[in-house]
């Protein structure tokens, strides 16, 4: 029931988030000088921002950019750490210790830094969040190549094994289902953890620029929380972060459960 | 005995300096059952997995020579290696619960079993048989089960299926019987003795209970400290034991009141 | 009865002598506390609070005013300047000040092993100047050409003992009596001051100032909400709002700052930016273009809430001394910004302007990450231009890359940035204006100037940092300020508003533009 109720919610985030260019308002750019800080209602449902730009529209194409491309790159992280683990060499032989010690936020400005500076908005999003997902292999590497070896000591690998049956099968087969759990729940740790890091590469402004809307510029807006006396919609992003965390969890922690007490 | 040899073998084995094995060397005879007894910690397990040459997946090393049906094991690569396992040897590890991934369906462990050693699909029926041969069920219901939810007792008779799907000429079994209670045990122990009989497969069965395999032995090997210190047909081995370890171990058995 | 009168009268005055402690923050630790060797914001403020200076610039009347001098002499045309010192100075640890102080303190900040920046204000076109001392109170410094404003260079020299204390004794109106790093700094009052009010009470009022380690400012920001401190010498807009919503009492508006926010075009020829381009961003036509289109109002407005004005060329509105009154702040007139454009041969054609050869008018703006107020300006007039077709790409950069790119690079086509301006004689500004000057900024270290402008601009610049007269010196900089807005090579927005945060408790102050801005006369102020 919690399960359908948090699925149909991402659904409906995913799908309205990807529609908003059909959908939002306003284009998120567009400013309404005479109308800044509008409070709720009338035109602008959720107000505007002190730059006289829609709420509802920005908060839009930011889940756009939040909760589509955020997921995406913790997806990717995964993909590249089980790639990795294809080559436990590489694991076992410190590359991961490597990479998790190196100060990836200086490989963000790097980028910043080294980008054309007339590429586009959008393609410099993507290179941002395409970057975390490649930066955050090794973190998941690490946690599979230690259930990997935990599979290797197992009985079930060594019976598997004395059965004849081919390396890449057993992998296939039988550490796959093992591994697939891992990897899940890895996605589910790294997801929120990308929202919340393009927020804060977004207060040093290396995020997501102006004025392109994403959730971690829009939360800058809480940084004076008096305003939220003034406007209690600079609070929708949040509760909409808050919202899709939790429907992440529940969706994954029930397909997991089951998947145990069959 | 002038039963065909089947195996023959001389071991050493260790992990790292530790020497577990020095120097046991031992035959088996086509359709014969030896049972190898030993207290644990005697390098019983570690016979079982270098017969196999599976001892370096457990961190060790072995050497010398295991000739199985004319053939110089030790000489084989991996791929050659694979090929004898499964199908000239059976395995059957102790404790299913540790050794059946719990996240695989019978009917999966079953297919991959087949397919490691044959191109063509399993014929229909074919399984329903072997496990009946393990007298487990064949329905669809027990098929579809994954092995985490198998009783220790069924899980014990799948590893034992799993061991003979393709009529391998030698089993070993390591521990068969020691994790399961009394009556099953002795089911377990009445499988072997009747795969024995009907198939003619040789079985090299690894015991830390001298009692329990007295019954279906046909010769006794007592492992102690890395060799083999005495051996000899049942009888023998109760009735008149030579090797003072073997004489403690008889007379620590329990005997009917 | 006569106990109880006895023990009134001294409830009362120790109630009369009850210890005042101002109480404000500072932003890091102090690098230094010797004022010869002061380069960083937080020094310079203890610098200002503890260190005796000869004479004072009023930050409010711009005039200068006597301090340890209680006169002084412009001599032989403004090549040298001598002084006369008060009667009875003594330093706070009792030492007595003398002319010999005065001279050895110069002789040190000269002194090129000091490496001082006080030395790099003091020398002369022609090197050091000659130190004469004719007395215990009087000394005169001679220097061979007539240095320019040779007074008031002596308001930023602070006078210190002989030795070299980490916490030297002081002549100003407070010394540092304890400084535990990274968390407070202790002010006590001087007790040899010689400042006296009209009632001959001895000056400061104050008798100590506690100074918090603060980098947060958002904290800062909670403590003085809380009451728990007396101000925040400067502030930006967003927090001011809140003091006002919060503490209406306490929000100080000191008007129009002497800082300037202002973008320009790169026009060096670096080959990272086409050739076409760079045509665009040379032409004083492209420019006004631009700097009509964009809404100053606006950007006052929306970007700093109303607190600041749209400027009116390179020098501050607030700066009366200097400020050429002709210039009025641009109002936004797109149509008319369509029309110089179309002037230059540029076409504005479905929404997209394009030049002569039909490329489409596009560049990349580049402005330090994590200024929210610069972002969001950036997007304001990212919006503004786009409707007169220009498409701007907004790239914040951290302020590393920023830097390297404007200065040495030069791999930029546009930047938006700001100035802080400490004081107010646009002497400050001549790196920015000389064509050979670092921090010209469209294009730095010219070796001959690239247009006839920068060469008038150059003359002019000159004229203004070296001449005697104060007239001369003045109708240059209304020149230069002339030109910089008919070329405009650096496109001027806004001055963002000086604004503060004092509690009620706090008399006496008199906010002014130039820093320390709201503490600039601190031994007058008082706490109730």
């Amino acid at each position: 029931m919690w399960k359908r109720l948090a699925l149909i919610f991402l659904l409906l985030v995913g799908t309205s988030a990807l529609l908003s260019p059909v959908i939002a308002p306003f284009s998120y750019s567009e400013q309404f000088r005479d109308s800044a800080n509008a409070p709720p209602g009338g035109k602008f449902l959720l107000g505007t921002d002190d730059m006289g730009r829609d709420r509802l529209s920005r908060l839009l194409y930011a889940t756009a950019v939040s909760a589509v491309l955020a997921p995406a790159a913790a997806a990717l992280s995964v993909l590249l750490a089980l790639l990795a683990c294809a080559f436990p060499g590489l694991v076992v032989g410190g590359l991961t210790t490597i990479c998790l010690s190196i100060p990836w936020i200086f490989l963000f400005i790097i980028l910043r830094a080294e980008l054309p500076l007339n590429t586009d908005p959008s393609i410099s999003v993507l290179l941002t969040f395409a970057l975390m997902g490649v930066a955050g292999w090794a973190g998941p590497a690490r946690v599979f190549s230690g259930s990997i070896r935990e599979m290797m000591e197992s009985g079930w690998m060594l019976q598997a094994r004395s059965a004849g049956i081919a390396g890449w099968r057993i992998g296939l087969v039988y550490a796959w289902p093992h591994l697939r759990s891992v990897a899940l729940a890895q996605f589910r740790v790294l997801a929120p953890v990308y929202i919340l890091a393009e927020a804060s590469l977004g207060l040093l402004g290396l995020g997501v620029a102006e004025p392109m809307p994403s959730w971690g510029n829009l939360l800058r807006d809480l940084q004076h929380p008096d305003m939220v006396r003034q406007n209690p919609a600079i609070l929708a992003p949040l509760l909409l972060l808050m919202l899709c965390l939790l429907a992440i969890e529940a969706v994954a922690v029930k397909t997991h459960e089951k998947e145990v007490f069959r | 005995m002038s039963r065909e040899s089947l195996l023959s073998y001389t071991l050493t084995a260790r992990y790292g300096d530790a020497v577990v094995l020095r120097g046991v060397s031992g035959t088996l005879a086509r359709g014969e059952i030896a049972a190898l007894v030993g207290l644990s910690g005697s390098g019983k397990s570690t016979m079982a997995l270098a017969l196999q040459r599976l001892l370096q997946y457990r961190g060790g090393v072995a050497e010398g020579s295991i000739v199985l049906e004319g053939t110089e094991l030790m000489g084989l690569s991996g791929r050659g290696m694979r090929v004898v396992r499964g199908r000239r040897i059976g395995y059957v590890p102790q404790s299913p619960g540790l050794a059946l991934n719990p996240k695989v369906r019978v009917r999966t462990l079953l297919q991959e079993t087949w397919r490691a050693h044959e191109d063509r699909r399993m014929e229909p029926g074919f399984a329903e048989n072997v496990l009946g041969r393990v007298q487990l069920p064949g329905d669809r219901e027990f098929l579809d089960r994954h092995a985490g939810e198998l009783s220790t007792g069924q899980g014990q008779r799948l590893l034992i299926a799993l061991a003979i799907l393709h009529g391998p000429s030698l089993l070993i079994a390591d521990e068969p019987t020691s994790a399961l209670d009394a009556i099953t045990q002795a089911a377990v122990l009445r499988l072997f003795a009747d795969l024995n009989r009907e198939s003619g497969t040789a079985i090299l069965f690894i015991s830390h209970d001298l009692l329990s395999v007295a019954g279906i032995a046909h010769r006794v090997d007592i492992l102690h400290e890395g060799t083999v210190v005495e051996s000899g047909p049942p009888t023998k081995i109760f009735g008149e034991p030579e090797h003072p370890f073997t004489r403690a171990l008889v007379e620590a058995m329990p005997r009917r009141p | 009865m006569k106990s109880l009168i006895a023990g009134l009268l001294v409830a009362l005055s120790a109630l009369a002598a009850s210890p005042s402690e101002l109480h404000f923050a500072l932003h890091g630790d102090p690098r230094t506390f010797d004022p010869l060797h002061v380069e960083d914001s937080n020094s310079e403020i203890v610098r200002y609070i503890t260190a005796g200076v000869l004479l004072r610039v009023n930050r409010v009347t711009d005039q200068l005013q006597p301090e340890l001098a209680e006169s002084w002499k412009i001599l032989d045309g403004g090549k040298a300047i001598t002084f006369r010192l008060r009667a009875g100075l003594k330093f706070s640890d009792g030492t007595p000040l003398t002319s010999a102080d005065v001279a050895r303190t110069i002789q040190k900040a000269l002194d090129p092993k000091e490496n001082s920046p006080a030395g790099g204000t003091l020398k002369g076109a022609q090197g050091a100047p000659e130190i004469v001392v004719g007395g215990p109170r009087d000394i005169t410094i001679r220097y061979a050409a007539p240095k320019p404003s040779i007074d008031r260079i002596f308001d930023s020299l602070g006078i210190g003992p002989e030795g070299n204390a980490k916490m030297p004794a002081t002549a100003g109106p407070y010394f540092v009596a304890e400084f535990r790093p990274g968390l407070s700094l202790q002010l006590k009052r001087n007790p040899n001051y010689w400042k006296r009010d009209g009632s001959g009470r001895q000056l400061p009022y104050i008798d100590s100032i506690r100074i918090d380690i603060q980098g947060n400012r958002d904290i800062e920001l909670t403590r003085f909400l809380r009451g728990e401190l007396h101000l925040i010498h400067k502030i930006d807009a967003e927090s001011f709002d809140r003091v006002v919503r919060e503490k209406p009492g306490s929000a100080r508006n000191g008007g129009a700052s002497l800082d300037s926010e202002f973008l320009w075009f790169n026009q060096a020829p670096a080959k990272q930016v086409p050739e076409w381009k760079r045509k665009w961003f040379q032409s004083s036509a492209f420019r006004h273009g631009v700097s009509q289109a964009i809404h100053r109002n606006d950007l006052a407005a929306l970007n700093y809430k109303g607190h600041a004005h749209p400027a009116a060329g390179p020098i501050s509105t607030a700066n009366r001394t200097w400020f050429n009154a002709e210039l009025k702040p641009l109002p936004a007139n797109p149509a008319n910004a369509a029309k110089l454009f179309a002037q230059d041969g540029f076409q504005l054609k479905d929404g997209v302007l394009r030049d002569r050869d039909g490329h489409a008018v596009e560049f990349s703006l580049v402005t330090n990450a994590g200024n929210r107020i610069r972002e969001k300006a950036a997007a304001l007039i990212q919006d503004d231009l786009k409707k007169v077709g220009i498409k701007v790409n907004i790239v914040t950069l951290d302020i590393g890359s920023l830097l390297e790119r404007i200065r040495k690079t030069m791999d930029y086509e546009a930047a938006l940035l700001g100035f802080t301006n400490v004081d107010s004689d646009p002497m400050e500004q001549m790196n920015v204006w000389l064509s050979s000057g670092a921090e010209h900024a469209w294009w730095p270290s010219q070796k001959t100037p690239a247009t006839p402008w920068e060469s008038r601009l150059d003359a002019l610049v000159m004229e203004q940092s070296t001449a005697i007269s104060m007239a001369v010196r003045k109708k240059a900089a209304v020149e230069i300020q002339r030109i910089a807005v008919a070329e405009e090579p650096i496109i001027y927005l806004v001055n963002p508003d000086y604004l503060v945060a004092v509690s009620p408790a706090v008399k006496g102050f008199q906010i002014a533009v130039a820093p320390p801005q709201v503490f600039w006369n601190i031994e007058w102020l008082k706490l109730e």
